[in-house]
C-alpha cells in the first residue's frame, strides 16, 4: 500500500479512536473533576513522550531542527494569542454560554493540526515510527475527548454527539498528517525543519493547554505521576520501535 | 583528571551553583514571585531536556532497564517527599515564614538533591558530553533552589554569606552521591541503563511535580511554555551538537 494512504487511514483511525473518550460518561451525567486532571496528564505525558521521540530522531540536521522547534513554540504561543485563547481555561464543567464551547472547539481543532504534523512527519522517516506515532495519538486523542465530553455533558449534550463532536474535532488531524507527508517527500530536505515543529507544537501546547488545568484538578503529586510515566513509557516504546 | 575526581568535582559544581541563588538577596530583600517562576520554568525546560538525553543513551543500553529505572527513580523521589512531610516549597508564602518553615525547605532541598546527585554519577556512564551536560542543566536547576532557600531564609534576618551557604549545604549530597553512582555503573556495567533510567525518571518526575506547578502559580501560561520548551530545545541542541 501506498505510504500516503497508510498515513490517511492511520491518522484517520486515531481520530476516529478519540470517540472511545465518551465512554467514561456513559451512565453518568459528570465525571470527577479529578479524573479529568488525569485525563489531560496522561495525554500531556504520552504528548511529550511524542515530541520527545520526533526531537531525537537520528541523523537529522540539529541546527534546522532547532530553528523549527523554536518556530513551532513561537507558532503555538501565536495561535492562541491570535484567537484570544492564551488564558482559556478548557475544562469549565458550570454554566457556559456558546461563545465559550466555540472557542474550546477552536483551541482543539488547532491542537488536531500540530498533531497532524507529528504524524506526517513521522511516517516520512519510517513507517513503523509513524504507526507507533499515530497510535501513541489515537492513544492520547481519547483522554483529550473525555474531557472535552464532560464539558458537554455538563451542557446535557448526548453522548453520540459528544462522540461527533470529538471526531470533528480531531479531522484537522487527517488532512494535516497527508498534507505533511506529501510535502516532506516531495521535498525531503524538509524533513529537519518539520521533526522540528512538530516538537515544538507538541512541547508547548502540552504546557500551555494540559499541564496548567490538570494541577488545579487533582492536585501536584498525582498529576506528576501519571504524567511522568506516560511520558517515559511513550519515549521508550518508540525509541524501541525506531 | 582522573574519572573519579571528575565526577566528584562536577557533583561539586552543581553544589556551588546552589549558592548563586542567594546572590540577589545581596540587592534586594525579596524577590517576586514572577521572577522566581521564570527562573522555575527556564530550570523545568533543561531539566527535561537532559532527561531526555539520559532516555535516549539508556535505551541504547537497554529499554526495559531503563523504564524500571526511570519508575524507581520516580519512585525514590515520591518517598522523599512523603518522608519529608509534603513539604511543597511556595515562593508566595514567604512571609512570616517561622524556623520550622527554614529547617524544612533546607531539609526538602537535601533529601531531594540525593537523586540529583545519582544523575551527575550516572550520566558519566554514558560519556563525559552527557554528564556535562546534566551537570549544566543541573547546575541551572540549582539556582532557583537556592533562590528558594534564600527566600525563606534572608526575611527572617540570616545574612546573604549563610544564605548562600545554607543553600550550598542543601545540595551537598550531589558530589557525595555522584561518586557511588558512578562506580556503580562502571563496575556493574548491566547497572547502567538502570542508572541513567533513574536519573532521567528522577528529574522529569521533578519537573512535573515541583518546577512547572510552581511556575504556573506565578506567571502567566503563554510565558512559561515559551520559557519551559525554549529552554528545553537548547539543551537537545547542545546534545545533538556535543
Amino acid at each position: 500500500m501506498h505510504p500516503a494512504i497508510v498515513t490517511l487511514l492511520a491518522s484517520s483511525a486515531a481520530a476516529t479512536a478519540s470517540a472511545l473518550g465518551v465512554l467514561p460518561l456513559v451512565g453518568r451525567a459528570r465525571v470527577p473533576e479529578r479524573w479529568i486532571g488525569w485525563a489531560n496528564a496522561l495525554a500531556g505525558g504520552m504528548m511529550f513522550g511524542t515530541a520527545f521521540a520526533l526531537g531525537a530522531v537520528e541523523g537529522e540536521a540539529a541546527v534546522p531542527a532547532a530553528i523549527g522547534t523554536l518556530v513551532g513554540i513561537l507558532f503555538i504561543a501565536w495561535t492562541h494569542a491570535a484567537t484570544g485563547t492564551e488564558d482559556l481555561s478548557l475544562n469549565r464543567l458550570g454554566e457556559t454560554g456558546p461563545e465559550y464551547g466555540y472557542r474550546v472547539a477552536l483551541v482543539q481543532t488547532l491542537h488536531a493540526g500540530s498533531e497532524g504534523i507529528a504524524i506526517g512527519a513521522a511516517m516520512t522517516v519510517d513507517l513503523p515510527f509513524g504507526l507507533f506515532t499515530a497510535a501513541t495519538m489515537a492513544v492520547h486523542n481519547i483522554p483529550e475527548v473525555t474531557v472535552l465530553a464532560a464539558v458537554q455533558r455538563s451542557r446535557s449534550v448526548s453522548l453520540a454527539t459528544a462522540a461527533l463532536t470529538g471526531v470533528a474535532t480531531n479531522v484537522p488531524q487527517v488532512f494535516v498528517a497527508v498534507a505533511t507527508y506529501a510535502i516532506v517527500s516531495a521535498a525531503p530536505g524538509t524533513l529537519s525543519w518539520v521533526l522540528g515543529l512538530a516538537t515544538g507544537m507538541l512541547a508547548n501546547l502540552v504546557l500551555v493547554e494540559l499541564l496548567p488545568e490538570s494541577y488545579r484538578q487533582a492536585g501536584h503529586t498525582s498529576i506528576a505521576v501519571v504524567a511522568s510515566a506516560a511520558l517515559a513509557m511513550v519515549a521508550l516504546l518508540i525509541g524501541w520501535v525506531g | 583528571m582522573h574519572q573519579i575526581l571528575l565526577v566528584g568535582f562536577y557533583g561539586l559544581i552543581t553544589a556551588l551553583a546552589t549558592g548563586l541563588g542567594a546572590v540577589p538577596f545581596a540587592f534586594v530583600k525579596r524577590i517576586s514571585g514572577r521572577t522566581a517562576a521564570l527562573a522555575n520554568a527556564l530550570a523545568a525546560g533543561l531539566m527535561l531536556g537532559a532527561s531526555f538525553g539520559l532516555l535516549a543513551e539508556g535505551s541504547r543500553h537497554g529499554a526495559p532497564q531503563t523504564i524500571l529505572g526511570a519508575n524507581v527513580g520516580l519512585l525514590f523521589v515520591l518517598l522523599a517527599h512523603r518522608w519529608i512531610g509534603h513539604g511543597d516549597v511556595s515562593f508566595g508564602e514567604v512571609t512570616g515564614a517561622g524556623a520550622r518553615r527554614m529547617l524544612l525547605i533546607v531539609l526538602v532541598m537535601t533529601v531531594h538533591s540525593f537523586s540529583e546527585g545519582v544523575a551527575v554519577g550516572a550520566a558519566f556512564g554514558g560519556g563525559t558530553e552527557l554528564a556535562f551536560l546534566i551537570t549544566v542543566a543541573i547546575a541551572v536547576h540549582n539556582v532557583p533552589e537556592g533562590l528558594a532557600i534564600s527566600a525563606v531564609l534572608r526575611p527572617e534576618g540570616t545574612s546573604v554569606l549563610a544564605c548562600a551557604g545554607w543553600s550550598v549545604f542543601s545540595s551537598l549530597p550531589q558530589p557525595l552521591m555522584a561518586v557511588p553512582a558512578y562506580l556503580l555503573v562502571e563496575t556493574i556495567h548491566p547497572a547502567l541503563p538502570y542508572g541513567i533510567g533513574f536519573a532521567a525518571g528522577a528529574m522529569v518526575f521533578m519537573v512535573f511535580l515541583e518546577l512547572l506547578p510552581e511556575a504556573f502559580e506565578d506567571a502567566p501560561r503563554w510565558l512559561i511554555g515559551i520559557l519551559t520548551s525554549g529552554s528545553m530545545t537548547v539543551m537537545l541542541l547542545f546534545q545533538r551538537i556535543l
